[in-house]
C-alpha cells in the first residue's frame, strides 16, 4: 500500500524540505528488509511521526537505528531503536516542493 | 506540475505529515544555562525560607510572594533537567560516554535531583543539583579540551561554580 505524506521541521535538509511530499511504501516486508541509508517514516512515542535515515537495520531485534541526515543532527540515542511495529513505511518517491 | 496536483489535493484533503524533527544542528551548546537555572532553584528556595518567617501568613502579600518563588522554583528546576536533557540527547556520544563512563548516572542523577527539587523546599536538594550540574558541565568542558576554573557566582546565592576559561 502506498501513502503520501507531507514533510515539516529543517533536519532532513538539504535533501527533504519543509512542504515537500512523500510516497512511502507501507508493506511490512518491505520495512524489515530495509538498507542503511533508505529514509523511512515512522511513529515516535515521544516526537510523533518523523521522517529519517536508517543507520542499521537490526533484525535479531527487530529494530532501526535512524539518523537525521545532518552529520551533526539529532543523536539516534535520544530516538532510541525503533520497532519495526513502529515503522509506517519506506520512502519510495520525494516530490519537492518547487523554489 | 506533479506537486501542484498533490498540493491541491493536499489542500483539500490534507495528508498525514511527518516530522524531520527541529534538529538543526547549530552546534551551540553550554552547561551555563542549566547552572544558572539549579542556581535560581536554590535562591528561591532561601527567599521561600525567609518568608515562611513571617507572622501574618493569612495576608495576601505572603501567598502572593510565597506562590510566585514556589512556581520559579518549579519552572527553573524544570529548564535546568531540559537543558542537560538537550546535551545529552544531542551532542554527547558514543565516544565522550566511554572516555566519562559515569556519565549516564550523572544525568540520570540530575533529572532526579531536579524532580526532588520541584517536589520539595530543602535547601540541600538544591545544593546538591547544582554540584550534580557542576560536575556534568566540568566533563562537557573537558570534552572539548577547554579547561575549567571553580569560582563563586558574583550573585546570591552564591555557590561554587564551574566556568570554562576562554
Amino acid at each position: 500500500m502506498l501513502k503520501i505524506i507531507k514533510v515539516t521541521g529543517n533536519s532532513l535538509s538539504p535533501f527533504f524540505l519543509p512542504g515537500d511530499y512523500v510516497i512511502v511504501r507501507t508493506n511490512r516486508s518491505i520495512t524489515q528488509a530495509v538498507k542503511p541509508g533508505a529514509t523511512v517514516v515512522f511513529e515516535h512515542p515521544k516526537y510523533g511521526q518523523l521522517i529519517k535515515r536508517v543507520l542499521t537495520n537490526n533484525p535479531a531485534s527487530k529494530t532501526l537505528n535512524v539518523i537525521g541526515i545532518h552529520e551533526n543532527s539529532i543523536s539516534s540515542h535520544k530516538l532510541g531503536p525503533i520497532p519495526y511495529s513502529d515503522i509506517l513505511g519506506k520512502v519510495i518517491l520525494h516530490i519537492k516542493k518547487p523554489r | 506540475m506533479f506537486y501542484k496536483l498533490i498540493q491541491t489535493i493536499d489542500h483539500f484533503r490534507p495528508f498525514p505529515k511527518a516530522q524531520a524533527h527541529c534538529d538543526v544542528p547549530c552546534g551551540i551548546y553550554d552547561p551555563i544555562t542549566a547552572q544558572i537555572n539549579a542556581l535560581t532553584v536554590v535562591r528561591m528556595m532561601d527567599l521561600m525560607a525567609n518568608l515562611a518567617d513571617v507572622d501574618d501568613k493569612s495576608k495576601v502579600e505572603f501567598q502572593n510572594s510565597m506562590s510566585r518563588y514556589i512556581a520559579v522554583k518549579e519552572d527553573h528546576a524544570e529548564k535546568a533537567k531540559h537543558e542537560i536533557r538537550v546535551i545529552w540527547g544531542d551532542f554527547i556520544k558514543d565516544a565522550h560516554v566511554e572516555k566519562y563512563p559515569e556519565l549516564p548516572g550523572l544525568v540520570h542523577k540530575i533529572m532526579q535531583l531536579g524532580s526532588n527539587c520541584r517536589q520539595t523546599a530543602t535547601r540541600e536538594n538544591g545544593l546538591a543539583f547544582v554540584e550534580a550540574i557542576n560536575q556534568f558541565a566540568e566533563i562537557f568542558w573537558s570534552l572539548k579540551d577547554i579547561k575549567i576554573k571553580k569560582a563563586k557566582a558574583p550573585y546570591a546565592p552564591g555557590l561554587e561554580m564551574v566556568y570554562p576559561v576562554l
